[in-house]
Formats: structure tokens, sequence, C-alpha cells
């Protein structure tokens, strides 16, 4: 105990005893230092936060997404948990945004192409130059956010298409019925838990990434924990999302190019956090979620909970051990042939595609497999070359024994989808559900992919030609 | 009980005289028997391999019915043939089992 | 309800590959099976032609299966190898001698030449004996590091060029899994590689690193070969056992798991400024290592002087003491000596 007085009230390591009042330093610290090493949240800057403790140097705003739709409630429940979460959301006095996932249907195609980043200068020069631009319009917090709001509606006026409206206790607020058919339409559509757990993961960042572009935010926090990091990271393994590990579980996710996702609450374990909001009453509201009394063995994302878990119990160094590991990786430098589209983002989790290592790689050991164990006829020329530059050629037989349109359908989005996207669209009964974003953008990669193609053929016959 | 399978007359009592197999390991649970010549009790519907596994653990298992047995299936890693052919094609539990059938498990999980 | 064969359409399927979810019948698994490991050879350049492979045989069915399908496609693809089969005895009473007995009875059947290499003359005690001293709590340590030395060390007496393993798909996934968990981070960048060890000892390949444990049982069972299976009698590791049973649910819940873990272990990037291990030489032995002695001539001199728990844990600071052959204080004997059995 450090201040050798008051009485203990929990017990974070062996030997690491708090009372209250030195807990709470310890835990204002922890985060302070957090984002303090970091360096990427600079003083005054806007972002989107679940829950910020104590006074901040940047300005928060939350962002709650309402999944119930996804998790078989009625409006009637999830209209019940809104309105509890509006409470808790006030107390707060930050700006808030509750949004309904079925939004999703309404968000422009732009949604998934990368934002531009901003050049990395040193922290001391992004500082300044940020509050810089803090002086130039500083009124009120709220004035920022319009000022902000209004400007990125003149530059793209898709980005109003989800209204920005506040989606509060009122009854009208109510999201169409027909979006709400359509979002359960596409999770029924999902045959296993696991791709329903990756499909909602990634149609909520589309969503959080749309709410803090039109309100000019520039980070989004979430509040994983350390255990839920070491969770995340051996399902993620699992997923075949090795490549992403760091953009996936590390501390910031600059994917995104103009918005990044900070994970500040990282260092913290779950037992730290919950005595926190325990000791110090913070108000939280338990919303079932899609896995809520699922059983251990019904998605591999639980699985792995499951599995940390009782490995934690039998050794209890486990969790902070996988965390060091995550530390210590990087995002995998992938050589991008300039020839083909192939540096384009993964359409779903817009990570650098990680689909065209070498022929000796467990990918390609994959696609020789499948060609091994179909007919003859269909099997391409040179098997020892089973996929195309472009990993197009491979594309419908990936589908494995499914009906001709279906592969037709997966042609169009396969090339443009990471390894474990892949396994998650593999999941998917058909396309049909999925949001108009998406099949948009794919339509137009698969459009600008061929077009360049065109392109590059006639220079090569022409080169031909001076010949 | 009720059971789905439930096609024929219902006062045909059916017996089944089948063998069954343990192999790569599996053996070691069964006091290192690796062939059983089984003959199951008549009852009015077909058997199948749900049933069958929990015959073999209140008849055959000798102990760590654990490392045989994960909930009501056998434990992930252990292999089931039937007739020479992987369970996953016969329909897995549900899979009625023939006079004479031959049934195989083989253990993926001991020695390199 | 027969299914039907996904590759010649024709004959009845009898298995379902985990890799693809594809049904084939067994001609056709056969030769996808083969191609596959062919496959796996050529684009990873696994051998040069005129080289002598050892094979290390242990008698198991991963093993078995790799002299086996490295025999088949010797002949078919005409690679020019030269192959020989390596056992190492760990002089474990009740296990080595029956699955040796397997070793010698592959011997014959693939008519390959068999070298058999035991603790006992390259160390002078055998893992009967090393249990006796240490106990059963820290004897896989002792084996594992010996029998790495082995192999190599047998295969250098052979002149071999090359030394591969029975390593299948499942032991790569759960090998990255364990790394992680255990957050190996040296082993974690090396672990996926499918060949090893190029710098000073003997380079060892697997080429079996995308095989299915699955298939590899079920190519031993439908031709027939001649596999030992028993757990090794001194207790099995209880964190590998973890991961291997989180693994088997995974793949029972999503087939793929295992070669989609193994992509992940291929794609991971280890942050440059971490620290790796230098590799240099064993000042005693000559083998590589990171220390001035290597992990088995620190476990054998902590045998042949009584200090079991000398190469148990790290004590890198006595390492001078050892090399010098001088005498440990008092102090430092009693911590290494307690052994709690």
């Amino acid at each position: 105990m450090k201040c050798k007085e008051g009485s203990a009230v929990l017990i974070i390591r062996v030997g690491d005893a708090f009372c209250k009042p030195c807990f709470k330093e310890y835990f204002v610290h922890k985060f302070r230092a957090t984002l303090g090493k970091n360096r990427v949240v600079y003083p005054g800057e806007k972002g989107l936060s679940c829950n910020a403790p104590k006074k901040l140097r940047f300005v928060p705003g939350i962002v709650f997404i309402d999944e119930g739709a996804v998790c078989g409630q009625s409006w009637e429940k999830r209209h019940q948990i809104i309105c509890e979460v509006q409470g808790v959301l006030q107390q707060t006095r930050f700006p808030f945004h509750i949004m309904p996932l079925e939004e999703v249907f309404s968000l422009p195609d732009s949604i998934l192409q990368s934002g531009v980043s901003q050049e990395r200068q040193n922290y001391k020069q992004a500082v300044d130059h940020f509050i810089g631009l803090q002086q130039t319009h500083r009124d009120t917090e709220c004035s920022v956010i319009m000022e902000k709001m209004s400007q990125l509606k003149t530059v793209d006026s898709a980005v109003s298409a989800v209204s920005d409206r506040i989606y509060n206790c009122a009854e009208d607020s109510r999201p169409q019925g027909a979006h709400t058919q359509k979002l359960i339409e596409l999770f029924d559509s999902v045959k296993t838990q696991t791709a329903k757990f990756q499909f909602l993961h990634m149609l909520r960042n589309h969503l959080i990434l749309h709410i803090a572009r039109a309100n000019g935010y520039s980070k989004v926090m979430t509040g994983e924990s350390c255990n839920r990091l070491a969770v995340n990271l051996l399902s993620n393994i699992s997923l075949g999302r090795g490549a992403f590990l760091p953009l996936d579980i590390g501390f910031c996710d600059s994917r995104n190019g103009d918005v990044a996702v900070i994970r500040p609450m990282r260092d913290y374990f779950l037992k730290e956090i919950i005595f926190y909001n325990r000791l110090f009453n913070v108000s939280s509201v338990f919303t079932p979620g899609i896995d809520t009394k699922a059983p251990e063995s019904s998605s591999i994302q639980r699985l792995s909970e499951t599995f940390i878990n009782k490995l934690q119990e039998d050794f209890p160094s486990t969790v902070s051990t996988v965390y060091r590991t995550s530390e210590k990786l990087n995002v995998s430098k992938t050589d991008v042939d300039k020839d083909t589209c192939l540096k384009e983002l993964c359409l779903l989790c817009q990570c650098p595609l990680d689909t065209h290592a070498d022929t000796a790689s467990a990918f390609h050991a994959t696609l020789v497999s499948q060609q091994l164990s179909q007919k003859v006829g269909l099997k391409t020329e040179d098997s020892g070359k089973p996929c195309c530059k472009e990993g197009t050629c491979c594309k419908g037989q990936e589908y494995g024994d499914t009906g001709h349109s279906r592969s037709l359908q997966a042609a169009s989005i396969f090339p443009w989808l990471c390894y474990g996207c892949r396994l998650t669209v593999k999941d998917l009964k058909t396309l049909n559900h999925l949001p108009q974003y998406i099949l948009h953008e794919a339509d137009h990669r698969t459009h600008r992919c061929e077009m360049r193609k065109e392109i590059q053929e006639f220079l090569i016959e022409d080169d031909i030609g001076c010949v | 009980m009720y059971h789905p399978h439930l096609r024929y007359a219902k006062d045909v009592r059916i017996t089944h005289v089948f063998i069954i197999c343990f192999r790569g390991g599996a053996e070691l649970l069964f006091d290192g028997v690796k062939q059983h010549h089984v003959t199951l009790p008549s009852q009015s519907n077909h058997w199948d391999i749900r049933q069958l596994l929990v015959w073999i653990k209140d008849n055959l298992l000798k102990d760590r019915p654990e490392l045989f047995i994960q909930g009501h299936t056998v434990r992930p890693g252990i292999l089931v043939l039937i007739n020479d052919a992987d369970w996953e094609l016969m329909g897995e539990l549900d899979y009625q089992l023939q006079d004479k059938d031959n049934i195989v498990f083989i253990s993926t999980l001991h020695g390199g | 309800m027969p299914v039907n064969c996904s590759s010649c359409e024709q004959r009845r399927a009898v298995l379902r590959r985990p890799k693809t979810g594809h049904s084939l019948c067994k001609d056709c698994f056969f030769h996808a099976f083969e191609e596959e490991i062919h496959h796996t050879i050529i684009s990873a350049k696994l051998f040069i032609p005129g080289e002598k492979v050892g094979i290390g045989a242990s008698g198991g069915k991963d093993s078995t299966v790799l002299a086996h399908v490295m025999k088949v496609l010797n002949e078919r693809y005409g690679y020019g190898l030269d192959l020989i089969l390596i056992s190492v005895d760990e002089g474990i009473s009740g296990y080595r001698d029956d699955s040796l007995e397997t070793v010698k009875r592959n011997q014959m059947q693939y008519e390959l030449p068999l070298k058999i290499i035991s603790y006992q003359e390259l160390y002078g005690w055998t893992m009967d004996q090393i249990v006796k001293k240490v106990g059963l709590k820290n004897n896989c340590t002792f084996c594992g590091v010996f029998r790495r030395q082995a192999l190599d060390r047998g295969a250098l007496m052979l002149g071999v060029n090359k030394i591969c393993t029975g390593h299948n798909a499942d032991d790569i996934a759960e090998t990255v899994l364990m790394n992680f968990l255990r957050g190996d981070i040296a082993r974690l960048r090396r672990c996926t590689a499918i060949t090893t060890g190029s710098e000073g000892a003997i380079p060892r390949c697997k080429p079996l690193k995308y095989a299915y444990e699955k298939e590899i049982v079920l190519y031993a069972y439908f031709k027939k070969l001649d596999y030992f299976s028993t757990e090794c009698i001194y207790s099995p590791n209880a964190y590998r056992g973890h991961a291997r049973a989180f693994l088997k649910d995974l793949e029972s819940l999503r087939p793929s798991s295992i070669m989609d873990i193994i992509h992940s272990g291929e794609n991971l990037s280890v942050k440059e400024d971490v620290k790796m291990p230098t590799q240099g030489i064993c000042t005693r032995c000559g083998y590589i290592s990171s220390q001035s002695l290597c992990k088995a001539c620190v476990l054998l001199e902590g045998l042949n002087r009584g200090l079991p728990k000398l190469g148990i844990g790290k004590h890198h600071k006595l390492h001078q003491k050892l090399i010098s052959q001088e005498p440990l204080s008092e102090h430092e004997e009693r911590r290494l000596k307690a052994v709690d059995f």
C-alpha cells in the first residue's frame, strides 16, 4: 500500500494492495500516462469515447451503437435500454451520439475509401499546429462541433446521408422497420456464430467511423481492457488475422487514415476497471450482446475467451504475457505489386490485403488442396501455380461446393477481401443482404481493375508495335 | 423415449451385431483391447451413434471417460470411421447403425 | 447416405477434408495428399538433387507417413535424394523399446537405411536415469533439449545434408499458439519457417507443414502403415495439452482454423527494435547456442555435478565457473540441489 494508512480495498497483483484514494490516484495516473507516452492525442482535440474519467485536455464525445435488432430484442426492450444509456450519458455532460446499427443501410459508398491522414510530424509540432487551429474557432464546445460539421457537409454532401440528429428517447427515433428487417435478414444469412461476430464488429466499425467523420472527430477511443485484448489477440490469430494484430488490438489503429482508433484502457486489468466503477459509482448499463448466454463452444471468439480465462486461472501471468507479446508486433510490410489492384485495403476490415503471399504459404497450400480435390475439368492447367497474380482466377473455386450464381457473386467481392474476411464471407448464405455501400464499392473496384488492365494491355501492344 | 428416426413397426425388436475398433492410442482407454465384437441390447428402434457412445461409455470404457467423450460427442481429435468412411460423411451422431457395421475410433492425440 | 468423391465424381468418398471441406474417395485422397506434399517440397525448394536427407523417425504416425511419402515422391518425381532414417533412443523402457521396433520394421518395409543414436552413447545418461535424478517435473526440458541435439549429432556422424521431421500442420499451429501464450517472440518469428537452423547447424525442414493431422492418420490407416501410438510415460506437458485441446475445439468449429493460424503466424511481423538473441557457438561442444554454454551442456553438467536444477531456469552467471571447471559456492550448490518431486 502506498500511503500505508488507509485500509486496503483491493489487491491487483500479489502483495500490491491499495486503499481507495491510492487506487484512484493510481488509476487516473495510469490513464494519463498511457495517453502521454503514446503521444497521439493532442490537447483540445476531439475524440469519441465510451467512458472517460477525470479532467481531460481533449474534448470528448460519446457514442453508443444500439445493436438490439441483431440480438433479437424487441423495439420496446431496445427503447428501454436506450433511455437508460441516455440517462447515464447525460450525467457525463459530454456531447453524445446514440445510433441504431440499422443506420449502416444509409451509409455512403465513400465510407470504405480510406481517408487522407496527415503526415506525422513530431509531437511538439503537431500539438502547436493543432492548438493554433483550435484558437481560430474556439467558441463554446458546441459551436466547434457545429462548425466542423458544416465544413464537412460542404465538402461531401453524401456524408449527411445518415441523419446526425441525436437519436433519443422519443418514440419517433425508432429506426425504419424496413431497415430493421434488412439487418435481421443479413444476420440470418450468416451461417456461423463466429462470422456473425465478425460482421457485427465490422458494421459497427463502419458506422462509428462515419459518425466520427460526420461530426469532425479525429480519434475514436474504445474501452478494451488488457483481458479483452488477450482474448481478441487469440481469436484474431485463430481467425487468420495475424497480419493485422497491431491494428486490431494495438494502442493506436490508424488504418482509416483520417480517424484513428485508440485503446487507452489496454493497460488495465478487467479487475481494476470493475473495481474502479464499483468504488467510485460509475454507472453503467448492461446490454445483452449476440453471445450472451451462448455456450462456450458456440464461436471461435467465445472459445478463445473461455480458453484464456481458464488458462489465467492455472497460470496467472497468461494475460499479461500475451499483452506484452502484442506490444512487440508490427504491421507486416507487404510488398505490393504495382501492376495489380491489390494495394487496396480489405473491403470489409480495411486492413492492407494479406492474400498475395508467395507459393510456399498456407494461403497457397489451401488453394492447391482445393484444386486437387475438385473434378479435373475445373482445374487450371498449371497446378504448380494455382493462382494468377491478382488472385482472381481462383475466386470462384474458393467457394467450395456451392451453386454457380453464388460463386459468381463471390467472384465480385473475394479479390477485395483479406484472408480473414474471406473466411467470414464464406459463411454467408448469400451476398444479397449486404448493405449497398459494400457491394457498390466492390463493383467499383472490380470495374477500376478491369479498366486498368485494359489500359495496360493497350500500352503493352503499343510497345510491341514500336519494336 | 421419443425418437425422431422411428420409421419401423413398433413391435420389431432390432438387435445389432457389429465390430468396434480402437486405434491410434484410443485403445489405451479400453484396457489396450483394440477390437470388440459387440451385440447391442434390442430396442424398439434403430440405434444411432449418439446412443452407441453412451453405451460404450457405460460398458466398454475403462478409465478417464473425459479423454474419450466430451459433452454428447467424441472428444475432438478422435476420428470416427463407419465402415471405413469418415463419419462426417455419414451424418455423425445421427447415423443409424446397421447389422455388421464396422465402427473405428482412431485417436490422433497420441504420439508423433 | 453415401457421398460421392468430389474429384472423380464416381467412387464413394471416404473422408471429408478439413482444409477445404471437399469429400474424396480413397484413391483421389492418396493422390491429393501426396501431390500436396510434393507441392510443398517444390514451392519451398526444400531439397537439392543428390542431397543426403535424414528422416527423423520415431515410429509414430507423423514420421511413419513422412518416411513413406518421401520414399514415394523421391521415386515418382526423381528428386535424386539419398534417404536415411535416423532414430533417437532416449532410453525410456516400455515406451521407446516398442516404438524402435516399429522403426526397424519401417526400415525393412521402405528399404531405407536406419541409424539409431542413443542418449546413453551421446550423453552417458538414459532418460530413465535422468528421471531418477530430476523427478517428473522437469524431465521434459532435458528430453527436449537432448533430442534436438541428438538428431543433429546423428546427422553429423552420417554426413547428412538435411534433416526432415514429421511436424504437421496441427503441430505448427499449436506452436504458434504456444509461443504467443508464452510470449516467446524470438520463437514466434521462427516457428512457421519451413526450414530452420541454416546457420552452422544442419538445416531442418518440415515437408508435412501443411498436412492436417487428421489426414495423416487416415492416410496411415487406409494405407495400412505400421505405426506406434502411445503417450510418453513421463508426464505429458500440461500447458501444451491445453493448447492442443483448444486447437482441436477450434478445428471442430471451423476446420480451416489450423491453416488460418499458420497463415496468421506466417504474416506476423515483429518490431525491429525488439531484441533478438544472437546466435553463437557453445564453447564446450561447438553446437549453436546464444550463451557461452549450450543448454544441453549445462543440463549435462548439472547431472554430472549432482545439481539437477542447474539447467532449469536461468543461471547464465554461473556459466564462466562451469567452463573453467571451478567449484560452485556452497550457497549456489544448495540452491541447485533441491529437487521437488
